[in-house]
């Protein structure tokens, strides 16, 4: 590469970076404004910093069980999404059987429709359920669309593994689901994890779902944002104290499987 | 231990008939290879023998057991494939140790069985590896090794020799002959490759089109080839095969005739190995002119290309072929207990 193009390339990335970490910088800092910095017409950079907002909303509102409710919902729907979506992948990836790439393709489709066509009959379903309201009810409707998620992106992976591994697997004493269970799962645990960082992600920052289904014990911390747009205002402090909390353990997350994720997600591409 | 197919045939879906009516007996200890050209059944024979492939008819039974239904970790088979198949994540201890731990052998005696196996053959300094820091050939070996630790009743092995280069080809050839005459395992190896399949084994199967047309020992399937294809799949150069026919005991072919006094009359191809030509220096009684084409030097041996009207054939001499060069004269006796007769019609021999 000349150095013509390496300089563009750079700049590229430079304005790359600061139009997807502006708005970070601005939630953060946001969240140690007073009000009257935050609504200031014309942006303050040197400011009189409050720590007032984390306190304030996290322990007088209450909102600490949200981020927890956060957690056990993302958790679960990823564990739900992966136990049941692997297994079904490796099929897809191994098996022949009639309709399976019609069968493969409605796996799609489920993401196709709007999810706001959905929520309704969902939260009408929840409701004869009796579950709305509880985690349970964020974590089904997440699954929904992680399972297609995990079972797309799952196949390729085992896709990407010679047969002949199964066949050796299966040589070596394995039944077919042992060879999955021993062999498989182990060999593509890169592709398991990038695809369980997307479906983490994916739903912890989802909200239409989780602001119809839940509305005060099992609210995210998405749903408990829009919370502070009180009839006095947004609480712009608040709301970026929330957004920066919500915003930690993604990042951590992330930069904690950053390596598996990389090799996850360019799998086929390097492989040989 | 007996081995037997019996009837066995394979249609895959898109209606390929991979094998068709394949019976086979073998016993224990043997080194049985499966020999024939890309699609000739050979792997699918060898698939379904291990499990890994389901025969559409027919019966596959060890003893008289019928073992056709029965799951690959269920027939004491293990299998050596052409890419090797090691398991990326283990090393090369757990990958030979893999199918003792999967059959719950205590861990002390898992060791002592692996160094030992890996001594044999030549992998105990690479135990800590993974597979991707091994060659070719180490890495078949560390194969070869996870087949033999646990003792199965049969080892499989589907091209096995495919991957590796020439002279790691031949090396790990042999190194598989001497493993068959230390350890007495019986072999079942694939391989489309006839000197593999000459010098490994025991007996050869020889496979075309999904059908077996030869099942003997090497000595036999290259001295009496059962039909014209078996007669030239063995043996390189391949044996010259010229069409002709026969009239009154009297071989006709393009540009000469042969007396042939047993036969009988009809269409045959006559064949006759290019090793089995005699280069006399002057013309007998026995010997046909034909017109040197080409020479190539295969070092210690010499080939002759020669022809002779329609007819061509190659000539491998064991000697200086001096004076000779292109456009020669020469003359060839092809001795009578050499030739082979094939029916026009079919290729079968005939006797």
């Amino acid at each position: 590469m000349t150095r013509a193009w390496k300089t563009a390339a750079l700049a590229a990335v430079i304005v790359v970076l600061v139009l997807m970490l502006l708005p970070y910088l601005w939630i953060f800092l946001t969240s140690f404004k007073t009000r009257l910095d935050a609504l200031a017409d014309i942006p303050v950079w040197a400011f009189a910093p409050t720590f007032d907002h984390y306190p304030k909303v996290f322990i007088d509102k209450g909102y600490l069980p949200l981020v927890w409710n956060s957690i056990i919902v993302a958790t679960f729907s990823t564990v739900l999404s992966l136990v049941v979506g692997a297994p079904a992948a490796y099929v897809f990836a191994r098996f022949d059987f009639r309709g399976k790439e019609d069968l493969f393709f409605f796996f799609l489709t489920t993401r196709m429709a709007p999810p706001i066509s959905i929520v309704v009959p969902m939260f009408l379903l929840f409701t004869t359920l009796g579950i709305t309201d509880k985690p349970i009810a964020v974590i089904l409707a997440h699954t929904t669309f992680n399972l297609s998620l995990v079972v797309w992106m799952m196949r390729g992976f085992f896709d990407d593994i010679p047969r002949d591994i199964d066949e050796a697997a299966m040589m070596d004493g394995h039944s077919q689901f042992g060879t999955f269970l021993k062999i498989l799962v182990p060999l593509a645990a890169p592709g398991l994890a990038a695809t369980a960082v997307l479906c983490f992600i994916l739903s912890w920052n989802e909200f239409l779902y989780a602001f119809i289904l839940v509305a005060f014990e099992g609210r995210t911390l998405t749903v408990g944002i829009p919370g502070l747009i009180t009839p006095h205002g947004t609480l712009w402090g608040q709301v970026a104290a929330v957004a920066v909390v919500a915003t930690l353990p993604i990042l951590v997350f992330t930069f904690i499987v950053q390596k598996h994720l990389v090799r996850g997600l360019t799998f086929g591409a390097v492989k040989g | 231990m007996t081995i037997s197919f019996d009837q066995v045939s394979k249609v895959f879906a898109d209606g390929t008939i991979a094998l068709d009516n394949l019976r086979l007996e073998f016993n224990q200890g043997e080194f049985i290879v499966l020999l024939g050209p890309s699609g000739s059944g050979k792997t699918t024979a060898c698939r379904i023998l291990a499990g890994l492939e389901q025969a559409t008819s027919g019966s596959v039974s060890i003893d008289g057991r019928d073992i056709t239904k029965l799951p690959p970790r269920e027939r004491n088979m293990s299998m050596v494939f052409q890419n090797y198949a090691l398991y990326s994540h283990k090393t090369v201890f757990e990958n030979i140790a893999y199918p003792l731990r999967v059959r719950k052998i205590a861990t002390g005696q898992i060791d002592e069985k692996v160094r030992e196996i890996a001594q044999l053959l030549q992998i105990d300094a690479f135990l800590n590896r993974r597979p991707s820091q091994l060659s070719g050939g180490q890495a078949q070996r560390v194969a070869v090794a996870r087949a033999l630790v646990w003792n199965p009743d049969i080892c499989l092995m589907d091209e096995p020799l495919s991957n590796l280069d020439a002279i790691l080809r031949l090396q790990t050839r042999t190194e598989l002959k001497r493993l068959h005459g230390d350890l007495g395992h019986t072999f079942v190896f694939v391989t489309h490759d006839q000197e593999e399949a000459m010098t490994l084994g025991t007996r050869i199967a020889v496979l075309n089109e999904g059908k077996l047309v030869q099942f003997d020992t090497p000595k036999r399937v290259y001295h009496e080839p059962a039909t014209r294809f078996v007669a030239e799949f063995i043996g390189r150069p391949a044996m010259n095969i010229i069409d002709g026919e026969i009239e009154a005991g009297i071989f006709h072919a393009g540009g000469f005739e042969i007396s042939v006094p047993q036969q009988p009359d009809g269409p045959v191809a006559m064949g006759i190995r290019p090793e089995q030509i005699v280069l006399r220096d002057r013309a007998t009684d026995d010997t046909i002119e034909f017109e040197l084409d080409v020479i190539e030097l295969v070092e210690p041996d010499t080939l002759l290309f020669v022809k002779n009207n329609e007819a061509a054939l190659v000539v491998r001499v064991l000697r200086e072929v001096g004076q000779l060069e292109r456009g020669s004269v020469v003359h060839l006796e092809l001795p009578r207990e050499n030739r082979h007769f094939f029916e026009a019609l079919n290729g079968r021999r005939r006797i």
